[in-house]
């Protein structure tokens, strides 16, 4: 008898189905988990690819959220095969081609996530960690954001998650909300050049956001996911083609105005909301980080990180 | 799947602390689904004792469920000071359902996540409300001329209007039941009743045994009884809170009787009683309705009324206890001749604009 799998990507792709009771999967994100029933063979293979380091779960007792991925209905299945999103029954979303199930999913776990998880300030920001110090960067869409999240992960900082800064208004820290990278056109080949470690899902070409691909979280990652990080910085990166590295304070009240806006529940959560951003921009410095260099962005920040704990 | 361990959980909150992780697994999806989360997350809140045993990811869904709600209330809240603000002065306007129930401060209330607001005036004054409400900016949020015809000759309130950008829709009635149905309430009765609320201004509500009546109509003569447990729910704490003495039973069973709804008070008033334990004396009730059409309605309603999980699937008596309910809403809606009126005009109209995409 060998031992079970300690991660998805240790099982034997050809007999995926067997380690999965009642064709149900379960993806430990962090902050949530996820219970997934009847997936698509397409989204199979792409799960053991992108969810590769994340732990595998025989069973798993409280699920966060149900979703479906089932192949779509009817005489429609042979012509045209769709997958379909739902989430307790209730699909949200028109049906996506199957054969762009993964990044349906994807699209659908934000979202309930973003809807639901109301117990949390979720910034629209990336989080990434040495050890359980934390950076945050958040930035509109199209700023580079995922990319520089991506490049960082690939020199050895814990990713936490390129799209969603999960606060916690009752203690502070920042959980885990770990997912494959998100990486739109040109920063696909940007990052496969970044590094050869650099693990990449199948290229999605034209969907709503343009070509998508999909980053791999690795295995120091995916182990600590359940453990948070105490936010230590915060940063509003900005893409520039050519650009030389430059580096703007934000006064504190400019900081708590941009993460409250770049929030998905500022609105909602009120008074919570307002005393954990007003408590984050008090005790992290923040600046604009302007840059043309991966590489060079990624030194620098872990200079200030390592600066921040020398100071405080 | 179903509600099996929602019932006890809505009957004695201490059952919390008996349930597994497996549990609570269905327990919160069913009680998201029946829009109830909020309300055991804020019985749960209430008890620190019980709170605190809850496994955090458990009670991460409540916490967020009781954020969710405050901010809902806080709409309502807003809605009903921007209504203030655009109705001349001095008119007295009755709130109805989850707004006057949140400005009554009922327990009941809390956690509910209302659409809309629901208002209504006398008939008489209707025209200078809508007046009022449209000016101010609020737009009806149908511009079909057939449907703008059929609220206002058959319903019992004008087709939702909403002020842009709004997170709240609003209900202006004149009566609570349609004035097609076959329950007419008596209206002069019901505007007589009205009370003015403490430090609500111009806002009043429905005497405490009309509020009853009026969630019971709602229930079981104007909706289509599929996920209606909140319904029930909202029931129940009425009568918890109203009905404290034999006069108060004397008064709603006259009210009842007046209003022409002695049916669905009683249908309220055994279902309320079976799933929520509810005090109902036995030697204080309305005529039952004819055993044929207790086990009819009993069918449908215990069928479809509470909620299942979809990979436990609901079967095929769920399925059709749930077109039975649409049935029986349009026929008590309408007499026949109308509702194959109405019909034919949806079905054509559908035709047409389908047509026309074509």
């Amino acid at each position: 008898m060998t031992s079970p799998p300690e991660r998805i990507g240790d099982i034997p792709l050809s007999r995926f189905d067997d380690y999965f009771p009642g064709g149900r999967v379960y993806i430990d994100y962090g902050a949530c988990r996820v219970a997934v029933t009847a997936p698509v063979a397409e989204l199979k293979a792409a799960l053991h690819r992108v969810y590769g380091a994340f732990a595998y779960l025989r069973r798993n007792d409280f699920s966060d959220f149900h979703v479906g991925i089932h192949s779509g209905r009817g005489l429609r299945r042979w012509l045209r095969p769709t997958a379909r999103f739902s989430i307790d029954g209730v699909e949200p979303f028109e049906p996506y081609p199957r054969d762009s199930a993964l990044p349906m999913f994807e699209w659908g776990v934000n979202w309930c996530f973003a809807q639901r998880f109301n117990q949390y300030v979720l910034l629209h920001a990336g989080a990434l960690a040495l050890g359980d110090r934390a950076v945050i960067m958040a930035a509109t869409p199209g700023s580079g954001k995922s990319t520089l999240a991506a490049a960082l992960m690939l020199r050895g900082w814990r990713l936490l998650s390129d799209e969603f800064g999960v606060l916690d208004p009752a203690s502070g820290l920042l959980l885990p909300m770990l997912k494959p990278v998100a990486l739109k056109n040109r920063s696909i080949d940007v990052i496969r050049e970044f590094s050869a470690e650099a693990v990449l899902g199948p290229v999605f070409p034209e969907t709503r956001k343009g070509d998508v691909a999909h980053l791999a979280p690795d295995a120091a990652s995916a182990d600590a996911v359940g453990r948070p990080a105490r936010p230590a910085l915060v940063l509003f990166p900005r893409y520039q083609a050519g650009a030389a590295l430059e580096l703007l304070p934000q006064p504190r009240e400019q900081a708590f105005a941009r993460l409250a806006f770049n929030s998905f529940n500022y609105a909602l959560l009120g008074p919570v909301a307002f005393h954990a951003v007003a408590d984050l921009a008090e005790g992290c410095p923040a600046y604009e980080l302007r840059y043309g260099s991966l590489d060079e962005a990624v030194a620098r920040i872990r200079t200030l990180l390592e600066h921040e704990e020398a100071t405080s | 799947m179903t509600a099996t361990r929602l019932l006890p959980l809505l009957r004695d909150i201490d059952q919390a602390v008996a349930l597994t992780p497996a549990q609570w697994d269905d327990t919160v999806r069913l009680a998201r689904q029946s829009r109830l989360l909020g309300l055991i997350a804020h019985r749960l809140r209430d008890r620190d004792d019980l709170w605190r045993a809850l496994f955090p990811a458990v009670r991460g869904h409540l916490q967020a469920a009781i954020h969710y709600s405050t901010h809902r209330a806080q709409m309502v809240r807003l809605e009903l000071d921007a209504i203030d603000a655009a109705l001349p002065a001095g008119r007295r306007m009755v709130i109805l359902k989850g707004a006057a129930y949140l400005l009554q401060g009922l327990e009941f209330a809390r956690g509910r996540i209302p659409n809309d607001v629901d208002l209504m005036v006398p008939r008489a004054g209707l025209d200078e409300a809508e007046a009022a409400l449209k000016s101010a900016g609020w737009e009806s949020e149908t511009d079909d001329a057939y449907d703008q015809r059929y609220y206002r000759e058959w319903s019992h309130e004008l087709p939702p209007m909403r002020f842009p950008g709004h997170a709240l829709e609003i209900d202006l009635h004149h009566t609570i039941s349609p004035v097609t149905s076959r329950i007419r309430v008596d209206d002069a009765l019901m505007f007589e009743g009205v009370r003015d609320l403490a430090g609500a201004g111009r806002f009043a509500v429905l005497h405490p045994c009309d509020q009853i009546v009026h969630a019971a109509i709602h229930l079981f003569q104007d909706s289509e009884l599929s996920n209606r447990l909140r319904d029930l729910v909202d029931i129940d704490g009425l009568i918890r809170r109203a009905m404290r003495s034999e006069a108060d039973w004397r008064e709603l069973l006259s009210r009842s009787e007046r209003h022409g709804a002695g049916d669905v008070l009683w249908y309220a008033l055994h279902y309320c009683r079976t799933w929520l334990g509810t005090p109902v004396p036995t030697n204080l009730a309305p005529r039952p309705p004819p055993a044929w059409r207790r086990y009819l309605l009993d069918r449908i309603f215990s069928r479809a009324s509470l909620p299942g999980l979809p990979d436990a699937g609901g079967g095929f008596g769920r399925g059709l206890a749930l077109r039975l309910g649409t049935f029986r809403y349009h026929w008590l809606r309408m007499p026949p001749g109308l509702l194959l009126r109405h019909g034919l005009a949806k079905t054509w109209r559908a035709t047409g604009r389908s047509a026309a995409t074509d």
